[in-house]
C-alpha cells in the first residue's frame, strides 16, 4: 500500500514509455571489431610495447636523419682528427663527453691535443671519421638487412614448413629429407659460397643469411602445423567440409601467428648479428659501407682504451633488440587468439 | 619402432652422401686453388705437384677417389698441415670444442628453462620482467663482445679464472662456455616463457586445477612437458650450430678447439679440412635431428611417429 | 615414466661433460705465477746484459699452428722459425744477422769462378747422438728438390741456383745428378749453375738444412708429422707437438754443438691469433712476449715494454696492365704515376698502421742489404715517386686525354685483415680526392682467394706485399722481371729484364757494378715506369717483458733464433 503510494508520488513526467522492436534485438552495442582492430585495443594497454613501438620509430627517424644533423660526412678522412673521444656541447661542463680520453694509459683532453675546435659527439675512428654519422649510416644498412632477411626467412620458412607439416605423408618425408640435407650442410659453407659467387655488398649478404635462415622457422611452423592438426576443432571443421586453403588460413595460421611473430623477432636480432660474425671473419660487407654490426666489430677491438667506439653501436643494437623483443610479447600477446577475454 | 630407427638410419646414410657430394661440388666452385701458396713456382713445377696431390684429375674421378675412401671413414688429407690426415687433425681439436657445446648446452637450457618457468608461472611480476630482461640481454650481446667482457674483468681485472688457453684444467672452460651459453639460455627462457604461458591458459590445465592438482605438479608435470616440443626443435640444430659458433670465443680464449680451425681451413683453402669439418658437423646435426624426432614422440604421446603404427 | 628417461638424459649429458672437462686438466703443468703487479711501473728493458738468472723457462706465442716442420715442405712463417731453432744449416745468421759458419766449421772454399762451394763440416750430432754427415745435406737437397715430394720451396730456391735443379723439378733429369756430392763423411761439396753472390746467406735458410736419411726413412709417413717423428741438430727440439696442435714446447737440445751457448731450458708456445688476448694473456704474466697488432699497437707502441721491430717486408700497389686479355687503364703510364703519386704516406703510417711502419717511396727495403762498403742500398738508391698532389694531377690530367676518358672506376684489391681494410678505405678516400674522376671501388678477400686472382690477373690495383727470403736486392727485383711467376700484371721492360739479367750472369762476380745494376733497375721500375707503386715498410709493435733478454730477430728467413735469449732479473 504505501509502495503504491510513494510510486504515485513519483513525477510522471520522468518517465518515457518505449517500444520494444523486435527487429533490434540481435543488435550489438560494442562496435564491431575485426581481428587487427582488437589486436590493436589488446596491444594498446600493453605499456612497454608502445614505448617500445616508440623507441623503435624514433631510431628509424633518427637513422634517416642522423647522418645528416652535424654537416660531417660519414666517409670524409681526416687523419689529424682521429681516435677522438666524444665531445659534446653543454654535457661537456659535467664531466663526461668532454673529449677527454686515454692515450698511452694517462689521461688526456685529446682535443686540446690536436688542437681540433670542432666537436665530434660520439668521437672519431682510427681514420678521423665521425663516428655519429657513421653510427646512423650503420643503423641504416643494419635495419635494412635485418627486416629484408627476416621478411624472406617468414616467407619462405612459413610456406615451407606449413606444406610440409600440413600435407604429411610422402611430400612430407621428401621436404624433411630436403631440409635435412640442407641443415646438414654448415650455414658457413654455404654462406661463404655465395658471398663468394656473388659480389659482395649489401644484396650478397640478404641472400647468404636467407638461403638457409628459413629453416629455423619451417621447422618450427611444421612442428606446430603437426601439432594443431590433429587437434579436435581442425578436425571438426574439416568434418564440416572446410576446404584445406580456409582450415590453413583460418585455423591454423591464427595459432602459429605468435611463435612465428616471435621467431621472427628473433630473426631479425639473428640478421643483424650474423652480419656482424661475417664482418668478423672478414668477409661481411666491404668497406667503406658501415653496419652496426662492422662498428661493434671496430669497437670490440679497442674497447679498453677507446670504450666510446663500443658503447655507442652496442647501445644502439640493444636498444634495438629490446624494442623488437617487446613489441613481439606485445604482438603475441595481442594476436593470441585464446588469449581474448 | 624398430622398423622406423631402421629407417631413419639409411636414410640418415644417404643424407650424409649426398652432403658429401654437394660439399665436394661446392668445393670445387669455390675460387682460390688449394695449392695457391706454390706460387713461386713455374708451371711445369706447378703441374708437377698438381699431379702429386692428385688434382690435375678429371672432377669425377677425384670425386670418385673421395667418396671411395669416405666409405672407409678416410676423410682425406690435409692440405694446410702437410701430409697429415684429416681424421687426425679433426679428432685433435673436437675434444675442446665439444666440452665448451655441451657444457654451454647444458648449463644455457637448465638455467634457460628454469628463467622461462619462473617467467611464465609468475607472469607479469618482478620475476617475469628479470628474466626476460636477462634473456633479452643474452640475445643482443654479440657473444663475442659478452666473452671479453668476461675476460676483461673476470680474468684480466680480477685474476678469478685464466684469461685464455687451454692448460688450465676445469678453469680453461668456466669464461668460454658461459660466453656460449646465453644464446641457448635466452633462447630456451624465451622458448619455454611462451609456451608455457600458452599451455598454461589450455582447457586441460584448467581441469587440472579445478582437480586439485597443486601447482608444482601442473607446471611440471603438464606445462613444461608440453612447452619442451618447440624447445626442442630449435636446441636440436642449436647444439650443432654452437660448435660452429664458437669460433669467435675459440678465438677470443685462444682455444684450439674446431670452430676456429673451420674458418682458418676455409681461408687458405684446405678443402678436404673444409669437406672433412662439414661432414662431421653434418653427421653431427643428422644424428641430434633424429633424437629430436624420437624425443617427440616420448615427450608428447600425441605425436605417433609415422613408421610405428 | 618417460619423463624419467629425459632427465636420465640430462644428468648423463652433464655427467659426461663434467668428465669431459676432468680430462681437459691433464695439461696442468708447471707456470708462472701470475704477475699481478703494475706493469706499467716497470722500467724499460735494461739494455745492458743481465745474468741467466731464475728459472730459463719462457712463454711465447704464435699467430698460427704450424703446418709442417719437413724442411723441403715447410713454407710459411712460423714452420721457418720452428726449423730455424731445431735445426741448423751449414750457416747460422749470428745476432749481429751476419752469416756464420754453423754445421759448416769454417768458411766455405769457393773456387775461382763462382761455381764450386766446398763446405767441411764440423762434429755436430743429431739429438739422437748420431753425427751429422754431408751425406746428410746430400740427402735433404735430392729431397727437397725431388718432384715426388711437391716441396713448395726447394725447387723456388735451387733452380738456376744449384746445377740442374731446375731440371730435376721438372722431371727431365734424375735427382741424383744435382750438383751436390758428399767427399767424405765431413765434406760437402756443392756446384752452381751459374755464380750466385748471396749463395752463403741461402745456407741459413730452411729448405737447405741436413737430414738423416735412415732416421727419415724409417719413420716412412709418420715423419715430422709429431714432435717423436722429428730428429734435430739445432739449439732446441721439439717436443708436446701433436702435428696439428695449438701448442708446442722447445727443450734445450743437449746434443748440440753449441749447447754451452743455450741458456734456455724450455720454451713454450701458445697459438693466439686474436691480438687482444695475446695483450691481455701477457698482462697476466702468462705470456713473456707477444706481437700487438691493428689498431692496439696505437695504444701499445708507446708502452714501457714495448719493442718497435722494423721488418723487411715491403707493401706496394701492383697495377694490372692486362685483363681478360684487354689493356687496361692501367697500361697508362701516366695513369700509374698519378695513382701512385696520390697518397699521402707520413700520416699514413703515423696515424692509419700507427706500428712503427715506414712511410716507403722504394721497393728494396732499407737496412736490409749492403754493398761491399756496408753501404745500406737505400743510401745508394734515391726516393721514387714520392706524394705529390700537383704532379699527380698532372699525371692524371694527361693520362685521362690520352685514354678519351673523363673519368675511371678502378677496384682495389686488398687482404681481409682488420689493418689492410682501414688502409684500403685510407686510400680511396685520399685517391677519389686528389684526383677528380676516379672512382674506386675496394674489394677485400681471403688471401687464398687473392693469390688465385693475382694468378689470374683479375684485378685491376693490388695490395701486395713481399718478404724476403734472402738478403739481396735481388729477392726483390727479381719479381717484376717479363712473365716472371710473381710478375702477373703484364709488367714489361727489356731494359729492366736486361739489367737483372746482367746482374745474375756477367756482373754476378763484381759486387760494384752489380749494385749499381740494382739501383738502376730500381729506378726504371718505380720512377720511369711506375711498375707498382710502393706503400710502406712494415714494423712490428711487441710488447716484452724486460727479463726477457737476448732474442734476436732477422730480417730474413726465419725470424727469430732463442738460440741466444735467456731470462735475467724475474722475479
Amino acid at each position: 500500500m504505501r509502495n503504491e503510494i510513494e510510486h504515485e508520488q513519483l513525477p510522471q513526467e520522468v518517465f518515457e514509455r518505449i517500444t520494444i522492436e523486435s527487429d533490434q534485438a540481435e543488435r550489438i552495442e560494442k562496435p564491431s571489431l575485426s581481428f587487427w582492430q582488437d589486436a590493436w585495443l589488446r596491444l594498446r594497454k600493453n605499456k612497454a610495447a608502445i614505448v617500445s613501438m616508440v623507441v623503435l620509430v624514433l631510431l628509424v627517424i633518427m637513422a634517416l636523419i642522423g647522418p645528416h644533423l652535424n654537416g660531417h660526412a660519414g666517409d670524409a678522412q681526416n687523419l689529424r682528427h682521429a681516435n677522438l673521444p666524444p665531445k659534446v656541447p653543454g654535457i661537456e661542463q659535467m664531466g663526461i663527453m668532454d673529449g677527454v680520453g686515454n692515450l698511452a694509459g694517462k689521461k688526456v683532453d685529446l682535443y686540446e691535443m690536436k688542437k681540433v675546435d670542432e666537436y665530434y659527439w660520439f668521437g672519431t675512428d682510427g681514420l678521423g671519421r665521425d663516428l655519429f654519422t657513421r653510427l646512423w649510416e650503420g643503423t641504416q644498412v643494419s635495419l635494412f638487412i635485418a627486416f629484408v632477411a627476416a621478411a624472406i626467412d617468414m616467407v619462405v620458412g612459413v610456406a615451407y614448413g606449413g606444406i610440409s607439416g600440413y600435407f604429411g605423408g610422402r611430400t612430407d618425408d621428401i621436404m624433411q629429407r630436403v631440409v635435412e640435407i640442407l641443415i646438414g650442410i654448415p650455414t658457413l659453407i654455404v654462406v661463404i659460397l655465395m658471398i663468394m659467387i656473388m659480389k659482395p655488398g649489401i644484396t650478397a649478404i640478404i641472400i647468404a643469411i636467407s638461403i638457409t635462415g628459413w629453416i629455423g622457422m619451417s621447422r618450427i611452423v611444421r612442428a606446430q602445423t603437426l601439432k594443431y592438426k590433429s587437434q579436435e576443432f581442425v578436425l571438426a571443421s574439416r568434418t564440416l567440409g572446410s576446404k584445406d586453403s580456409k582450415i590453413i588460413t583460418k585455423h591454423l595460421l591464427p595459432n602459429m601467428l605468435g611463435i612465428i611473430i616471435i621467431n621472427t623477432m628473433f630473426t631479425i636480432p639473428n640478421a643483424i648479428f650474423f652480419e656482424a660474425f661475417l664482418s668478423f671473419i672478414g668477409i661481411g660487407l666491404q668497406p667503406p659501407a658501415a653496419s652496426l654490426g662492422t662498428l661493434i666489430n671496430d669497437g670490440y677491438k679497442v674497447m679498453e682504451h677507446q670504450p666510446y667506439v663500443l658503447l655507442f653501436p652496442a647501445l644502439v643494437i640493444s636498444i634495438l633488440m629490446i624494442a623488437f623483443n617487446l613489441i613481439g610479447d606485445g604482438l603475441r600477446d595481442a594476436l593470441d587468439p585464446k588469449m581474448k577475454d | 619402432m624398430v622398423k622406423y630407427i631402421v629407417k631413419r638410419i639409411v636414410y640418415m646414410f644417404i643424407t650424409l652422401a649426398l652432403i658429401a657430394t654437394a660439399s665436394f661440388f661446392l668445393m670445387q666452385t669455390l675460387p682460390g686453388s688449394p695449392i695457391a701458396s706454390y706460387s713461386k713456382l713455374n708451371d711445369t713445377q706447378k703441374a708437377i705437384v698438381e699431379k702429386k696431390y692428385g688434382i690435375d684429375k678429371p672432377k669425377p674421378v677425384q670425386y670418385a677417389i673421395y667418396m671411395k675412401n669416405l666409405a672407409k671413414g678416410d676423410l682425406g688429407t690435409s692440405f694446410a698441415f702437410k701430409g697429415k690426415s684429416v681424421n687426425d687433425l679433426l679428432a685433435s681439436r673436437l675434444k675442446p670444442s665439444l666440452i665448451l657445446g655441451a657444457q654451454a648446452m647444458v648449463f644455457g637450457t637448465l638455467v634457460g628453462i628454469l628463467l622461462g618457468m619462473l617467467a611464465a608461472l609468475r607472469q607479469n611480476t618482478f620475476w617475469d620482467y628479470g628474466s626476460t630482461f636477462f634473456a633479452i640481454l643474452g640475445i643482443s650481446i654479440p657473444s663475442f663482445v659478452f666473452a671479453s667482457l668476461l675476460q676483461y674483468w673476470i680474468a684480466s681485472e680480477w685474476h678469478l679464472l685464466p684469461v685464455g688457453l687451454w692448460n688450465d684444467g676445469w678453469k680453461s672452460s668456466v669464461l668460454p662456455s658461459l660466453a656460449l651459453a646465453m644464446g641457448p639460455l635466452a633462447l630456451s627462457a624465451r622458448f619455454i616463457r611462451t609456451e608455457m604461458i600458452e599451455v598454461l591458459s589450455s582447457d586441460y590445465i584448467t581441469l587440472a586445477k579445478a582437480k586439485g592438482a597443486s601447482g608444482f605438479e601442473i607446471a611440471f608435470k603438464h606445462a613444461f612437458r608440453n612447452a619442451l616440443i618447440p624447445l626442442i626443435t630449435v636446441l636440436g640444430p642449436l647444439a650443432a650450430g654452437l660448435v660452429t659458433g664458437s669460433l669467435v670465443v675459440e678465438k677470443i680464449f685462444a682455444i684450439p678447439g674446431i670452430g676456429e680451425q673451420f674458418v682458418s681451413s676455409i681461408m687458405v683453402n684446405d678443402h678436404a679440412t673444409i669437406m672433412g669439418t662439414t661432414l662431421m658437423f653434418s653427421a653431427f646435426l643428422i644424428i641430434i635431428i633424429f633424437i629430436v624426432d624420437i624425443l617427440y614422440g616420448v615427450i608428447d604421446p600425441r605425436i605417433r611417429l609415422s613408421g610405428g603404427k | 615414466m618417460k619423463s624419467k628417461k629425459w632427465f636420465l638424459l640430462m644428468a648423463l649429458t652433464l655427467v659426461l661433460s663434467m668428465f669431459l672437462a676432468a680430462c681437459g686438466g691433464d695439461k696442468n703443468e708447471d707456470k708462472p705465477a701470475a704477475d699481478k703487479e703494475d706493469d706499467k711501473a716497470t722500467e724499460k728493458p735494461a739494455e745492458e746484459a743481465g745474468e741467466p738468472d731464475a728459472e730459463q723457462v719462457l712463454y711465447l706465442e704464435e699467430a698460427s699452428a704450424i703446418p709442417s716442420v719437413d724442411s723441403a715442405i715447410v713454407e710459411d712463417q712460423v714452420g721457418f722459425n720452428v726449423l730455424n731453432n731445431i735445426n741448423e744449416g751449414l750457416y747460422r745468421l749470428n745476432q749481429e744477422n751476419i752469416a756464420e759458419p754453423a754445421m759448416a766449421a769454417e768458411e766455405a772454399e769457393v773456387s775461382e769462378d763462382g761455381l764450386t762451394y766446398t763446405f767441411k763440416l764440423r762434429d755436430a750430432k743429431w739429438s739422437d747422438d748420431t753425427p751429422v754427415t754431408a751425406n746428410d745435406f746430400v740427402y735433404a737437397w735430392q729431397h727437397a728438390i725431388d718432384p715426388a715430394t711437391g716441396s713448395p720451396y726447394g725447387p723456388f730456391m735451387m733452380s738456376g741456383v744449384v746445377k740442374n735443379a731446375t731440371e730435376i723439378s721438372e722431371e727431365k733429369m734424375e735427382v741424383s745428378e744435382l750438383g751436390v756430392k758428399a767427399v767424405d763423411e765431413k765434406t760437402f761439396e756443392v756446384t752452381l749453375d751459374r755464380p750466385v753472390p748471396y749463395f752463403l746467406s741461402l745456407m741459413s735458410f730452411g729448405t737447405f738444412y741436413p737430414l738423416k736419411e735412415e732416421f727419415v726413412t724409417s719413420k716412412g709417413d709418420a715423419y715430422a708429422t709429431n714432435s717423436d717423428g722429428l730428429l734435430s741438430n739445432g739449439p732446441f727440439v721439439l717436443t708436446d707437438w701433436d702435428g696439428t696442435g695449438d701448442s708446442w714446447t722447445y727443450k734445450k737440445n743437449e746434443h748440440y754443438w753449441d749447447a754451452d751457448t743455450v741458456k734456455l731450458n724450455e720454451i713454450h708456445v701458445n697459438v693466439i691469433k686474436d691480438s687482444a688476448t695475446g695483450v691481455k694473456l701477457y698482462q697476466d704474466g702468462k705470456l713473456d712476449w707477444t706481437r700487438v697488432s691493428g689498431d692496439l699497437a696505437m695504444q701499445y707502441r708507446d708502452d714501457a715494454e714495448a719493442v718497435i721491430q722494423p721488418e723487411t717486408s715491403v707493401f706496394y700497389f701492383k697495377f694490372n696492365q692486362e685483363k681478360g686479355g684487354e689493356k687496361t687503364p692501367l697500361a697508362n703510364e701516366n695513369i700509374r704515376k698519378a695513382i701512385a703519386k696520390s697518397f699521402e704516406k707520413n700520416d699514413m703510417a703515423d696515424v692509419v698502421l700507427a706500428n712503427g711502419s715506414l712511410p716507403a717511396n722504394y721497393l728494396v727495403p732499407t737496412k736490409f742489404a749492403f754493398d761491399e762498403n756496408e753501404k745500406d742500398f737505400r743510401d745508394l738508391s734515391g726516393d721514387h715517386l714520392v706524394y705529390n698532389v700537383e704532379e699527380a694531377q698532372e699525371h692524371w690530367k694527361k693520362g685521362l686525354e690520352e685514354l678519351g676518358v673523363e673519368s675511371l672506376e678502378l677496384e682495389i684489391l686488398g687482404g681481409d685483415t682488420e689493418l689492410s681494410k682501414k688502409m684500403d678505405e685510407y686510400f680511396k678516400s685520399q685517391m677519389e680526392t686528389n684526383l677528380e674522376g676516379l672512382t674506386i671501388k675496394l674489394k677485400e678477400v681471403p688471401f687464398a682467394v687473392r693469390l688465385e686472382l693475382d694468378t689470374n690477373q683479375d684485378y685491376d690495383i693490388q695490395v701486395s706485399g713481399w718478404g724476403p727470403d734472402f738478403q739481396d736486392p735481388i729477392s726483390f727485383l727479381d719479381l717484376f722481371v717479363t712473365d716472371g711467376t710473381n710478375n702477373l700484371m703484364s709488367y714489361s721492360n727489356p731494359e729492366y729484364d736486361k739489367l737483372i739479367e746482367e746482374s745474375k750472369g756477367a756482373l754476378a762476380l763484381d759486387p760494384a757494378a752489380r749494385y749499381e745494376a740494382f739501383v738502376k733497375a730500381e729506378k726504371i721500375l718505380l720512377e720511369d715506369d711506375a711498375a707498382i707503386a710502393p706503400i710502406y715498410q712494415r714494423s712490428l709493435v711487441i710488447l716484452q717483458k724486460p727479463y726477457f733478454k737476448g732474442l734476436v730477430n732477422h730480417p730474413f728467413g726465419a725470424d727469430y733464433s732463442y738460440k741466444w735469449a735467456y731470462i735475467s732479473g724475474k722475479k
